[in-house]
C-alpha cells in the first residue's frame, strides 16, 4: 500500500507541512508545545476529523457535499431534543440521529444521481433546506444538559484515551482499511478516476454514488454526536462552518477536487494543519477573526496547488 | 439449437432522437475468426458494437450468442456471456495501476463475505497476463497514466482476456499508435485469435484488416453492405464498398444521414 513511488511522495507533503508548522509555533510561543495545549488541539478537533473522513468518501468518488454543516445542525437538534425534551433513552436518540444522518446523505445522493445536477449546487440547495428544517424543529432554541450517559462520548476513557479520540482513531483506521483493502474502496477510487469507465467495467455507478453520500451522512452524524457531547449544548447554528473546515482539510490533505485520489493519514494531517494554524495564531494573540482570512487563504492556496500539480502532470504526459 | 456462429445479430435497429443510426443490421461471427468492421464516419460501426457489448440498448432486433438468444441490458450482462470490448477512448483509470485497471469491476476477493481485495492474486494474475501477452509492461504496479498509447492498449487487452472473454470487440485499437506499436498490437491480436478468441475489429485502416482479418463487414449509412472474404478481395474492393455501398451504380445507395456516429 505504501510502496515507494517518487510522485507518491507528494501525497505526504501535508505531513511535513504539519511538522514544520508545529516547529514554527513551538519557537514563537512557549505555550504551544505543552502537553496541555496539544491535548486541547486534539480534543477540539476530533469531530472535524470524523466529518472530514465522511466527506472524503464523497470527494474521492468525484463528488462534493457542501451540506454536511447543516446535516450536523439538523442531526444535533433532533438528537438533543429527543433526549432533553422528549426524554427518550440515550441509545434511541443516538440511533435516531445516525439514521437521520444516513437519510440526509441518501437524499443528497439520490438528488445528485437522479436529477443529474452539479453536486456543488445540489448540496448547496439541500444545505439551505436542511437549515430551514433544523430551525423549524428547534424553534431556534438552545438545548442543553444532556443525560450523563450521552456525555460518556467525550468524558469516558478507553485504553487510556478519551473515548472520542479513540472513536476518531477507530474511524480513521477503518476508513483507511476500506480504501486500500476492500473491493468497495477500489471501486470508489475507480469511480472518482473515470466514471464512464467504471460504468463500462460493470459497476453500478449510480448506486455506488448514492451509497457514498449515505456513508458520508452516517459518518458526519457520528461526528455530530461527538460535537454536541463535547459542548453539552445544541443550537441550530452548531455545525455549519464544519463543511468548510472539512473541505479545506481534504484539499490540503491531497484529496483532489476531481476525485480518485486521496489517503486518510494526509487528510487527518490536513485537519491538524488548520487546527495548528488557528491555535498558533491565538497563542500569538491574534484573536479569532483573522483565522477566517487565513483559512480562506489556505483553501485558495491548496486548490491552486492541486490545479498546478495536475497541469504539470498533464504537460509531462503530453511530452512523453 | 447448435449454431455455426458464436454471435448472430438479427435486424438490429437503433435511433438516437431523429437519427436512424442502424437499420435492420444482420451480423454473423464465426468461432475463432477475426472480422473487420469497416465503414465511413457515421456508418454505425461503434454503435453496432456497443450494442453487442451492452453499452447501448438496441431499439429492435435480436442477438444470439452461441445459438442462444440473449438480452444485453448493460456491460455486465455482456461480460457474463464472455463478450469483452476495448473502447476507442480506452476506458482506463489514470489514477490506478495496471493490475487494478485490469481487475476493477471483477476483482479477486478474499476474507469474510468476500469483501476484501485479494491483491496478491490480482498482482500475480496480472503478471501472468503480461507475460502471456508478451507485452512490454515492466510491472503490474505501474500507474497507467504515464504509459504510451500502445502500452495502454495492452492493458485494455489484458483486461478483456483476464475475464476469459470468448468474443473480443476492439474499437480502432491502432488509431493512435505509431507504426511499431501498431505492428505489435496486430501480432497480439493474432496471438489472441490463436488462443481461440473470436474478434470483431473496428478500424479505419483497411491494410490492417487485410493483414490479419478473415472477413470484413462493411457498413454504410447504418446498413450492412457486404461481408467480404479477405483472401478474395483487394484494398480497392473494400474501399469501393465503403464509399459506394452494395449498389455500384449509386442509384439506390443509402445516404449517410448523420456524420457524427462512428
Amino acid at each position: 500500500m505504501l510502496r515507494f513511488d517518487p510522485s507518491g511522495l507528494r501525497k505526504y507533503t501535508v505531513i511535513f507541512v504539519l511538522l514544520a508548522l508545529v516547529g514554527l509555533f513551538s519557537l514563537t510561543s512557549p505555550y504551544f508545545l505543552t502537553t496541555r495545549n496539544i491535548t486541547n488541539i486534539i480534543s477540539q478537533n476530533t469531530y472535524f476529523v470524523i466529518v472530514a473522513v465522511g466527506l472524503s468518501f464523497v470527494m474521492i468518488g468525484g463528488g462534493i457535499d457542501l451540506s454536511v454543516g447543516y446535516q450536523m445542525s439538523l442531526v444535533s437538534v433532533v438528537t438533543a431534543m429527543l433526549m432533553v425534551i422528549y426524554e427518550q433513552p440515550v441509545w434511541l436518540a443516538i440511533i435516531a440521529g445516525l439514521v437521520l444522518g444516513t437519510l440526509l446523505g441518501l437524499i443528497n445522493g439520490i438528488i445528485v444521481t437522479r436529477i443529474r445536477i452539479f453536486p456543488l449546487i445540489a448540496t448547496l440547495a439541500t444545505s439551505v433546506i436542511f437549515q430551514g428544517i433544523s430551525y423549524m424543529i428547534s424553534q431556534a432554541k438552545t438545548y442543553r444538559n444532556y443525560p450523563e450517559a450521552f456525555l460518556f462520548i467525550t468524558k469516558s476513557k478507553v485504553l487510556g484515551l478519551p473515548f472520542d479520540v479513540f472513536l476518531t482513531l477507530l474511524i480513521v483506521v477503518l476508513a483507511s482499511f476500506v480504501y486500500y483493502q476492500t473491493i468497495f474502496g477500489l471501486r470508489v477510487m475507480a469511480l472518482g478516476g473515470n466514471e464512464e469507465a467504471s460504468r463500462l467495467a460493470g459497476i453500478n455507478t449510480r448506486r455506488l454514488r448514492v451509497a457514498l453520500y449515505a456513508i458520508c451522512g452516517f459518518v458526519v452524524a457520528i461526528g455530530t454526536m461527538v460535537m454536541i457531547s463535547k459542548s453539552n449544548t445544541t443550537h441550530s447554528s452548531f455545525g455549519p462552518g464544519t463543511e468548510f473546515i472539512a473541505l479545506t482539510a481534504a484539499i490540503v490533505g491531497g484529496i483532489s477536487f476531481m476525485g480518485g485520489e486521496g489517503n486518510v493519514p494526509a487528510l487527518v494531517a490536513g485537519v491538524f494543519v488548520l487546527a495548528v494554524v488557528g491555535n498558533g495564531m491565538q497563542l500569538a494573540g491574534w484573536g479569532i477573526y483573522p483565522q477566517y482570512i487565513v483559512r480562506g487563504a489556505i483553501l485558495l492556496g491548496a486548490v491552486a496547488f492541486d490545479e498546478y500539480q495536475k497541469n504539470a502532470r498533464r504537460s509531462r504526459l503530453a511530452k512523453s | 439449437m447448435k449454431s455455426d456462429y458464436v454471435v448472430e445479430m438479427r435486424g438490429i435497429g437503433k435511433r438516437f432522437g431523429g437519427i436512424h443510426a442502424l437499420k435492420g443490421v444482420d451480423l454473423e461471427l464465426r468461432p475463432g475468426e477475426i472480422m473487420g468492421i469497416v465503414g465511413d464516419n457515421g456508418a454505425g460501426k461503434s454503435t453496432l458494437m456497443k450494442i453487442l457489448s451492452g453499452a447501448y440498448l438496441a431499439d429492435e432486433g435480436e442477438i444470439y450468442v452461441e445459438g442462444r438468444k440473449v438480452h444485453l441490458h448493460n456491460p455486465q450482462d455482456a461480460y457474463n456471456l464472455g463478450i469483452g470490448m476495448i473502447y476507442q477512448d480506452l476506458a482506463l483509470f489514470n489514477n490506478l495501476d495496471v493490475a487494478r485497471n485490469i481487475f476493477v469491476g471483477r476483482e479477486y476477493s478474499r476474507g469474510p463475505l468476500g469483501l476484501m481485495l485479494d491483491k496478491k492474486s490480482m498482482y500475480k494474475k496480472a503478471e501472468e497476463l503480461i507475460q502471456e501477452l508478451r507485452v512490454d509492461i515492466k510491472s503490474p504496479r505501474l500507474n497507467v497514466a504515464r504509459m504510451s498509447g500502445g502500452q495502454r492498449q495492452m492493458v485494455a487487452c489484458a483486461r478483456a482476456i483476464a475475464f476469459q472473454s470468448k468474443i473480443l470487440i476492439m474499437d480502432e485499437p491502432t488509431a493512435a499508435l505509431g507504426v511499431t506499436e501498431a505492428g505489435k498490437l496486430l501480432s497480439l491480436i493474432r496471438n489472441l485469435k490463436e488462443r481461440g478468441l473470436s474478434i470483431l475489429l473496428i478500424t479505419q485502416r483497411i491494410p490492417d484488416i487485410l493483414a490479419i482479418a478473415d472477413r470484413v463487414f462493411v457498413l454504410k449509412g447504418g446498413q450492412r453492405q457486404a461481408v467480404l472474404d479477405v483472401s478474395q478481395v483487394t484494398l480497392d474492393d473494400v474501399v469501393t464498398m465503403i464509399v459506394r455501398g452494395k449498389d455500384p451504380n449509386g442509384i439506390n445507395a443509402p445516404s449517410v444521414e448523420f456524420q457524427s456516429f462512428g
